[in-house]
């Protein structure tokens, strides 16, 4: 950041300068303040900003999505971009740490100048700076995170949407199935002591599935299970408790964790785990770095039971994998191993998809405000690769409002769970979870959305 | 004020209280023209004013026409050893870093200022002295006019901490008096605001870590009894510190006894208090980011962050507050009506719930405040403190506003507030000038500025601990301590607004802040807001 870097003349050529610059100052103060324009919007160019790990302990499989976005992009600008606009995607590393976010943030915002920020990915690190982005009323547009406290109080947080189905619908739809198909089992559940894991046990207690604190449920703080070992008593705690179905509400790094944890102690329950903690791509890396090969790895993941609002990236057939996959196998300029084409991809492509078309439907006079109406007026209209409608209005600004239930085979895909796919569908709060009767919108022969 | 956390800790004892408590006290004298000399092609002038106070003035030869008139921030009226000695005298005449000690009067007179300074002293008497002082400015600019004449085009009435809540009235009672207005870590009217969280710590303090603690609910008495018994609190919260300084507050919480068995590591008791009472989440030395084999995340380097502050903002808390309580009496503090749970934020919650210990420890460390005896205070003095300094905020003076990103001792969120205040009072003026668009259209005239943290400056010893004897971050942390290029960019602003009757623009600070490292070019950058409103 220029701001930051040092300047090494000397305090008689920096009077000089200053005594300049303060000339010209005075000129300068009979100008008015900033124009009426929109940060990040030229007649030729959308700047949009995000923030995510690309590097460090939390970064696997998440730092794909990005490089799946300006691929997308770069589509989409091959084709004549949005209303004459190309669009331009800056996105930083913030590592997963909160402080580097608001570093980040800042840089996007007073440096770049972006209209929004976009799919940016992280609850932790998001929690830093959403407070600020709204207060500047900057559209902060499809957030890779589940947690519903940032979607479903608009007047909180007027500027922020999801990406993804929140976390409690997740886990009530999945404590659906548990309730119907497991209560045979001795249930139990580990999760992180945060959001994340607060919004799981909500859902899972929505839908009748409960458990009993330092018996059946085990916790941990997020964050610590980058230590070797730090979920081994909590494993040990629900194999004592002789539970059968394990939940995990807690991300993919954790979910990692309590596998190794439990194989040590020849543990193998059932896996039932919220969508971003079972991440193929993300768990085989994780494992991958702790000297554990992918066959082995897919088959400690195998039998895992999850649920996902997306189609697998496996479906070769399905017509927005096909054409997706396409678009990333000629403009994804990202590393070789990141333009592999897994969920993170299909996700990153999605968001691209979305924001698109969102931009497109606000028309060719693109405002902050436009944007955020826009998408509250219209944004449930907007169909994606998702099985599931978005939430979108003025009273929630949540994104996919279902999911469907799958296993994880030898080859870790998730695949459904009877066979023929079911979408399931629920809110937030208290709704009752019933099978949600969706047809999703076919993509256009060119891959572009289209809107009204 | 200039204190020093390690000093703070190591030297707070009541036996070193009791031999060095003599107040000086300066004999009345009427004011008399000053005496003038010139060396190095400047004018040193030195008279005193009608209460026998000190004043300068300094006039370079190449006078642009513009006079800087200093107001200086808080000073003791009794000493505490090896923390805060007692003026003597005028000790700052232009802005100074109180870190390296260097001040801009040189850079100042080349520039062609004339600067003037005085020593807020009432008869010896220091403290929270502000109504005194803002006579007393507007006698020292008498003094200069009547020197000088209409050789001064121009008046800059700036100063700093303290002076935030003298100058603000003082511009109100005075308008004449000045052409623009600077305020350097500056406290907002009304410093209730502030100083109720210094006194949330000293109780949070108490349930969590060290019951004997009374903190504000001691203060009231006057003089030194008074000063003494407020030190003897301060002592005590320095020995915690101390404590915790040496294991970083890993072992866990012994208060109250219900927690005790939950095993909650004291250092996560820190950080709450440090979070509901807005002590900065970075320090001299710790970034709140980079981590080590002891620092494990982000939360912990901002919970030593808050353990190295918190020494500082608690001496504030002490050497203001009890000089408040001369004014109030005693029983300002009252926290009956206080909603910790309120003033944890859901993004800190959730940013920093590893340091916390996870949503359980929140839960159970807000159930016990919740359940925690309360401090009830006295009406009278309750009412008198939130009315300290009182202001109107109407001032059409073009008002540039400097603050560190992390001030340990007086809050960023002052700046925020003080434009707040602005803010509204300009709203509303325009609103009724919309009605008939008569006169002068009100104008925005107020900026705030901030000095930034480098991102990254954590030192860390080979065994992982932090260090805190390594040089502190180039910028954005302590009090008014400002790089040279930060206080003399500051100063020329408002030489600039005191000739155009305007702020500069969100391009120029945009600009100029690619010249000036660590100077913040955002004008929207809005830092952690005071946890306490009382209105104005």
């Amino acid at each position: 950041m220029k701001n930051r870097a040092s300047l090494s003349r000397s305090p008689r050529r920096f009077l000089a300068t200053t005594g300049a610059v303060l000339a010209g100052a005075l000129a300068l103060t009979a100008l008015p303040a900033q124009g009426a324009s929109t940060p990040g919007v030229s007649d030729t160019e959308i700047v949009l900003g995000m923030q995510l790990p690309q590097s460090g302990g939390a970064s696997p499989g998440y730092n794909k999505v990005d490089d799946a976005m300006r691929a997308y992009f770069d589509y989409v600008n091959s084709k004549g971009g949005v209303h004459g606009r190309k669009i331009s995607l800056v996105a930083y590393d913030d590592e997963y740490k909160a402080g580097k976010t608001v570093s980040t943030a800042s840089r996007l915002i007073t440096k770049d100048k972006v209209f929004a920020m976009v799919g940016s990915v992280g609850t932790q690190t998001h929690l830093a700076v959403i407070r600020d982005i709204n207060r500047r009323g900057i559209p902060d547009l499809f957030v890779n995170s589940g947690y519903s406290g940032f979607y479903t109080d608009p007047k909180k947080y007027p500027t922020t949407f999801g990406g993804l189905g929140t976390y409690v619908v997740e886990a009530k739809i999945l404590g659906k199935h548990i309730k119907e198909n497991m209560s045979d089992k001795k249930l139990g559940i580990l999760y992180q002591t945060d959001d994340f894991g607060r919004n799981t046990v909500a859902g899972l207690t929505t839908a009748g599935v409960t458990f009993e604190r330092g018996k059946t449920a085990a916790t941990f703080i997020a964050g610590s299970q980058a230590v070797p070992g730090a979920l081994d008593a909590q494993m040990k705690q629900l194999q004592d408790n002789k539970v059968e179905v394990v939940v995990i509400g807690a991300t993919a790094s954790a979910f990692a964790s309590a596998v190794g944890s439990a194989l040590k102690i020849g543990y193998r329950p059932q896996y039932v785990v919220i969508s971003v903690g079972s991440d193929a791509t993300t768990f085989q890396t994780i494992l991958g770095a702790r000297g554990t090969a992918p066959a082995v790895s897919a088959a400690l993941l195998a039998g895992t039971i999850s649920a996902s609002h997306a189609p697998s990236p496996a479906e070769a057939d399905d017509e927005f994998v096909k054409a997706f996959k396409k678009i990333n196998d000629e403009f994804n300029k990202g590393p070789a191993a990141g333009k592999v084409w897994d969920n993170n991809v299909l996700q990153g492509m999605n968001i691209g998809y979305l924001t698109t078309a969102a931009l497109l439907g606000t028309g060719k006079n693109l405002t902050r405000p436009g944007i955020i109406k826009y998408l509250e007026t219209n944004g449930s209209k907007l169909s994606s690769a998702a099985l599931a409608p978005l939430g979108y209005s003025a009273k929630t600004h949540e994104a996919y409002t279902g999911f469907w239930i799958g296993k994880y085979d030898a080859a870790a895909v998730l695949k459904p769970i009877d066979g023929t796919r079911k979408m399931w569908t629920t809110d937030s709060a208290k709704g009752p979870v019933t099978e949600l009767k969706y047809t999703r919108p076919a993509i256009a022969a060119d891959a572009l959305p289209k809107v009204g | 004020m200039k204190l020093s956390t390690r000093k703070l800790i190591a030297s707070i004892g009541a036996a070193t209280l009791l031999s060095t408590l003599a107040v000086a006290v300066m004999p009345a004298a009427n004011a008399a023209a000053p005496t003038c000399s010139t060396v190095a092609d400047v004018e040193i002038c030195n008279g005193t004013l009608t209460n026998g106070a000190a004043y300068t003035f300094r006039m370079p030869s190449k006078f642009g026409g513009t006079m800087f008139f200093w107001e200086h921030g808080f000073r003791t009226t009794y000493p505490v050893p090896g923390v805060a000695a007692v003026p003597k005298g005028i000790e700052e005449i232009t802005p100074g870093n109180q870190t390296t000690g260097k001040d801009i009067t040189k850079e100042m007179l080349k520039a062609g200022y004339a600067v003037a300074a005085y020593d807020g002293t009432v008869k010896g008497m220091r403290g929270w002295n502000n109504t005194f002082r803002v006579e007393m400015l507007k006698e020292v600019i008498d003094e200069a006019m009547a020197k000088y004449t209409t050789k001064i085009q121009r008046k800059v009435v700036y100063g700093s901490s303290q002076a935030g809540s003298i100058i603000t009235p003082f511009v109100e009672k005075y308008p004449t008096y000045a052409d623009s207005v600077g305020i350097l870590a500056g406290l907002t009217p009304s410093p209730a605001d502030s100083i109720q969280s210094a006194c949330d710590i000293f109780y949070l303090l108490s349930v969590f870590a060290d019951p004997t603690i009374k903190g504000c609910a001691a203060f009231g008495t006057k003089g030194v009894p008074g000063h003494m018994a407020s030190v003897a609190e301060l002592g005590k919260a320095g020995a915690l510190l101390k404590t915790w300084s040496a294991n970083y507050g890993e072992p866990g919480l012994e208060f109250p006894a219900a927690i005790k068995p939950l095993g909650i590591p004291q250092r996560s008791a820190l950080l709450l208090t440090g979070l509901l009472t807005g002590v900065p989440t970075k320090s001299a030395h710790m970034d709140g980011i980079s981590t080590s084999t002891l620092v494990a995340e982000g939360s912990i380097n901002s919970t030593v962050a808050i353990l190295e502050n918190m020494g500082d903002a608690l001496g504030t808390g002490t050497l203001a507050g009890q000089s408040m309580s001369e004014i109030t009496g005693a029983g300002f503090y009252d926290n009956t009506k206080t909603d910790w749970a309120a003033l944890l934020s859901d993004e800190d919650s959730g940013r920093y719930n590893l340091g916390l210990s996870g949503d359980d420890a929140i839960a159970a460390m807000l159930g016990v405040l919740a359940a925690a005896p309360r401090v009830t205070g006295n009406a009278d003095a309750i009412a008198k403190f939130k009315a300290l300094d009182k202001s109107s905020f109407t001032s059409k003076h073009p008002t540039i506003l400097l603050s560190n990103e992390a001030d340990r001792l007086v809050f960023p969120g002052n700046s925020s507030r003080y434009v707040d205040r602005k803010r509204e009072v300009y709203e509303k003026e325009l609103a009724a000038w919309e009605v008939f668009k008569k006169g002068p259209k009100p104008r925005w005239n107020t900026l705030a500025l901030y000095a930034m943290t480098p991102e990254i400056y954590t030192k860390y010893l080979p065994t992982g601990a932090p260090d805190l004897t390594a040089a502190p971050a180039a910028s954005g942390v302590g009090h008014q301590t400002f790089t040279t290029k930060q206080m003399k960019t500051w100063v020329d602003m408002l030489a600039v607004a005191a000739k155009s009757g305007k702020v500069p623009t969100a391009s120029y600070v945009e600009y100029i802040a690619t010249k000036v490292p660590y100077l913040n070019g955002d004008i929207d950058y809005r830092p952690g807001d005071l946890k306490y409103n009382f209105g104005y």
